[in-house]
């Protein structure tokens, strides 16, 4: 099981390498998607290999030309490694979310690497309208017809059917990692869980079925330490918490035993219908995904991202909870006071962490999560 | 509008900077504060007269609200009239207190900042201030919403504004979002006003405006007027094709008037309802130009440079930042958001069917193309009012306007056009630096001065 780990935690630290390397020995396309609530069964049934580009761990340096400091880490890191050439595996870059600072980043990359096709429609963000159903069906369908432009032949709806089972094998597959988790059957760690979901993101997905086909039925079964403190991470919308901040949650007494992340539970809850028209599947997708687990970017009136969490934090025995904010991600900036409230209101202990893409101060913030840590024992124990 | 009001409020506030001179401001716009004025008094007095009250954000869609007899408040005019009194900050301080993060827009926090004190007070009972207290005439009188309605093109950031507002009124007043994506410009045939995506986008948005016209008919139990509303944009029309015409004079060197001038002239185009009197601004500020122009008068003494301003408006600093490029014989002619926005392209719009020209203008916001089309439109403008540089205004909280700049930037660079940026803010005077525009500036006219010497 180490091994498997293993090769998903190499794949997770260099995702665009595992691309050049597919590309290598495949000759096929690779295609980017751009977070959040992107499906990659399409490109997939193009026979490319989809992958959501995630930030690196390089500093901004070159990108610093194209993008104001004020923006998100991951927008910055995305338009630095188009700026040092990192996209050149890329045949094209997909997306439809509508985040104002990414759109930004796309005309960037528009401009830096003229030659890539960059396919964009609109998603529909208001998933209670009237007309989102058949908008979404419509950027879809659009989005099929500019694939099929782009590979030169036409996608069968049996391709993306067949994209779609797999796509959800892999899903369910991740699911039993996260019963089991949350059921204390198994100590993998947020470090692990989160190499386990970005490396899905990335990876071929028959391999990565394969793998967790294997993990899910070897890994061993026994509970996280019992003394430690169960916490429950949320946020952080589009990219990956940084490694070391997982790690210090666990090195301060608290176990990570489920979490909204996008690089986590966000991102496998919710499958595609596989039978019938697959532009309808997936339109159905995209609107009841926010239905299920709230997403501050959609708009959704009769529901609330922090009656999910304290439905969420109950139901994982979670006894804290961490909102690790990507800073400058203003959805989660407008939303946080809500769930704060929410939070204060029940009395559960929770602790904001704000996350940066350059070095963050871990031992300040040691000492913020060991006093949060501490706090979520003593209401225990009172 | 704003810049209106803050230099009545503070008549002599002027940079220390450059020759002392002071923009020539048009003595016509003098109107628009008027307008203004009259626009909140009846916003305030709407309640008592029995209407409906709709709290929007985004484009300029106050010409389906004026022909559907309801009051309209439109929460960045609201937020950007407290900045240009200074009264924002108490409002502000208020959303740090709940957690709003200050990276966060500053048109957001200024706006549910205020929100969050008037429900404080109905909270405590203490809902009525003093006759006296200076915060009553503009903000005390704020009529709740009965309908929220959020109508962004480009900004995502804009839409989580007014969801967060519906929570705050818990959830109780009846919201509406409409969707007006943005025109990427991929596909092989699209261009500014053409193409496959631009004819679906129109009908998506025509369509959506339609569905808001029944949101307000079953919300008011009243019939939608589309005879009325084609009445409502004659006058909006007639006053965008003035401004047109008054715009286009500006390309006279000195120009009769600057930048600043229409910036303040946004109000009528924006939000204040469609009738005689935005016509009759207009005509004012058209007649101003042309007596400007047979006078050899600018809007800036003695112009040698003539400049674009790229990014959202600093609404603390209107008049500030008209002298300050006045003082330097500067005269800022054009700028994104006052020349690619607000009903810029009023010959779309039908006035027997005015729906669809409707949609088209709102997708047109100077955001709202992808940056290929969006900078072909800037160089187009650059190119016909002559400019010799860009001055970027980097807005710390509006991403919707930052997005591109450097691409902007670059564009203008090639096209023989010194650049500068500064940093400020849309209602968050905090972010702005003075002295390092003042840099800037000084730095950009001496190398105009050197690039004149060498041609």
């Amino acid at each position: 099981m180490d091994e498997i780990l293993a090769t998903m935690a190499a794949v997770a630290a260099d995702p665009l390498g595992y691309a050049r390397q597919w590309k290598n020995e495949t000759q096929g396309r690779v295609i980017g998607l751009f977070p959040m609530h992107f499906p990659g069964e399409l490109a997939h049934a193009a026979g490319a290999l989809p992958m959501i580009l995630q930030e690196d761990d390089e500093p901004v340096t070159v990108g610093q030309a194209q993008v104001f400091n004020f923006y998100c880490g991951y927008n910055r890191s995305i338009i630095d490694q188009a700026l040092r050439g990192e996209f050149e595996v890329l045949d094209a870059i997909l997306f439809g979310d509508h985040c104002v600072q990414l759109l930004g980043t796309a005309d960037v990359i528009r401009a830096s690497v003229p030659k890539m096709p960059i396919l964009f429609n609109q998603l529909c963000s208001i998933l209670d309208a009237d007309w989102a159903k058949a908008e979404t069906t419509r950027t879809f369908s659009q989005l099929w017809k500019e694939l099929e432009a782009l590979i030169g032949q036409p996608i069968a709806a049996e391709q993306v059917q067949a994209s779609i089972r797999l796509f959800n094998r892999n899903r369910a597959l991740i699911r039993e990692l996260y019963d089991l988790r949350r059921a204390g059957k198994i100590a993998l760690t947020g470090r692990q869980m989160q190499d386990v979901v970005k490396s899905s993101m990335v990876m071929d997905r028959e391999q990565h079925t394969r793998l967790l086909e294997k993990l899910v039925a070897g890994l061993e079964r026994r509970p996280p330490p019992a003394n430690a403190v169960r916490v429950f991470l949320s946020g952080h919308l589009c990219h990956a918490p940084k490694l070391a901040v997982l790690d210090l949650v666990e090195e301060c007494g608290g176990v990570v035993v489920d979490d909204d992340l996008y690089h986590g539970f966000r991102f496998v809850f919710w499958d595609v219908a596989e039978t019938g028209d697959p532009v309808e599947a997936l339109a159905d997708w995209y609107l009841l995904r926010s239905t299920k687990v709230p997403c501050p970017t959609r708009a959704v009136k009769g529901l609330d991202w922090e009656d999910y969490l304290l439905r969420s934090v109950a139901a994982s025995g979670a006894q804290g909870l961490i909102v690790l904010m990507a800073k400058f991600c203003e959805p989660h900036m407008y939303f946080y006071p809500e769930i704060k409230d929410a939070f204060d209101r029940h009395g559960i202990p929770h602790l904001l962490v704000e996350t940066e893409h350059e070095e963050m101060p871990m031992e300040a913030l040691k000492t913020r999560v060991e006093t949060f840590i501490e706090i979520a024992k003593r209401r225990l124990a009172a | 509008m704003q810049r209106v009001a803050e230099m009545q409020e503070h008549p002599k506030a002027s940079p220390v900077f450059g020759n002392g001179e002071r923009a020539n401001r048009l003595k016509s716009t003098r109107f628009g504060g008027k307008l203004v004025n009259d626009y909140w008094e009846n916003l305030f007095a709407a309640k008592e007269q029995g209407k409906k009250i709709v709290w929007y954000n985004g484009t300029y869609i106050p010409p389906f609200f004026h022909a559907h007899d309801v009051a309209w408040v439109h929460g960045e005019a609201w937020s950007a009239m407290l900045s240009a009194k200074h009264r924002e900050v108490t409002a502000q301080a208020r959303g740090d207190q709940k957690g709003y993060d200050r990276e966060l827009c500053s048109y957001a926090r200024t706006h549910i900042g205020q929100l969050l004190i008037e429900l404080d007070k109905i909270k405590a009972g203490t809902s009525d201030l003093a006759p006296d207290d200076p915060r009553i005439e503009t903000l005390l009188k704020l009529p709740p919403p009965d309908m929220i309605i959020n109508a962004y093109p480009y900004c995502s950031s804009g839409q989580q504004w007014d969801d967060i507002t519906y929570r705050l009124f818990g959830k109780k007043v009846p919201m509406m979002t409409i969707s007006i994506p943005l025109l990427w410009g991929g596909r092989p045939d699209a261009g500014y006003l053409r193409g496959e995506e631009w004819n679906e986008r129109s009908r998506y948005v025509a369509d959506q405006l339609i569905a808001m016209t029944r949101f307000m008919e079953e919300h008011t139990g009243r019939k939608f007027d589309f005879d009325r509303l084609s009445e409502v944009m004659g006058y909006v029309k007639k006053a965008a094709q003035l401004r047109l015409e008054a715009m286009e004079l500006c390309t006279a060197q000195p120009s009769p008037a600057s930048f600043f001038d229409w910036i303040v002239s946004i109000a009528p185009v924006n939000f204040l309802p469609g009738d005689q009197n935005i016509v009759t601004y207009f005509e004012g500020v058209l007649a101003e130009c042309k007596e400007r122009i047979a006078r050899g008068e600018g809007a800036v003494k003695d112009e040698k440079y003539r400049l674009f301003f790229d990014g959202m408006m600093n609404w603390n600093k209107v008049g500030w930042l008209a002298d300050k490029f006045a003082a330097v014989n500067a005269c800022v002619v054009a700028g994104r958001y006052t020349h690619m926005s607000f009903w810029q392209e009023p010959e779309l719009v039908d006035l027997k069917d005015p729906v669809l020209g409707m949609a088209q203008n709102y997708l047109i916001c100077p955001n709202n193309h992808g940056a290929p089309i969006m900078i072909g439109e800037i160089e187009r403008i650059c190119d016909k009012f002559k400019i010799d540089g860009m001055v970027m205004h980097a807005a710390r909280t509006c991403r919707g306007m930052t997005n591109s700049q450097f691409l902007i930037a670059d564009s203008a660079k090639r096209h023989g056009r010194q650049t500068l940026f500064f940093e400020g803010d849309v209602a968050d005077e905090s972010f702005y630096k003075d002295e390092l525009l003042n840099t800037r500036l000084e730095a950009m006219v001496e190398a105009l001065d050197a690039k004149a010497r060498a041609a």
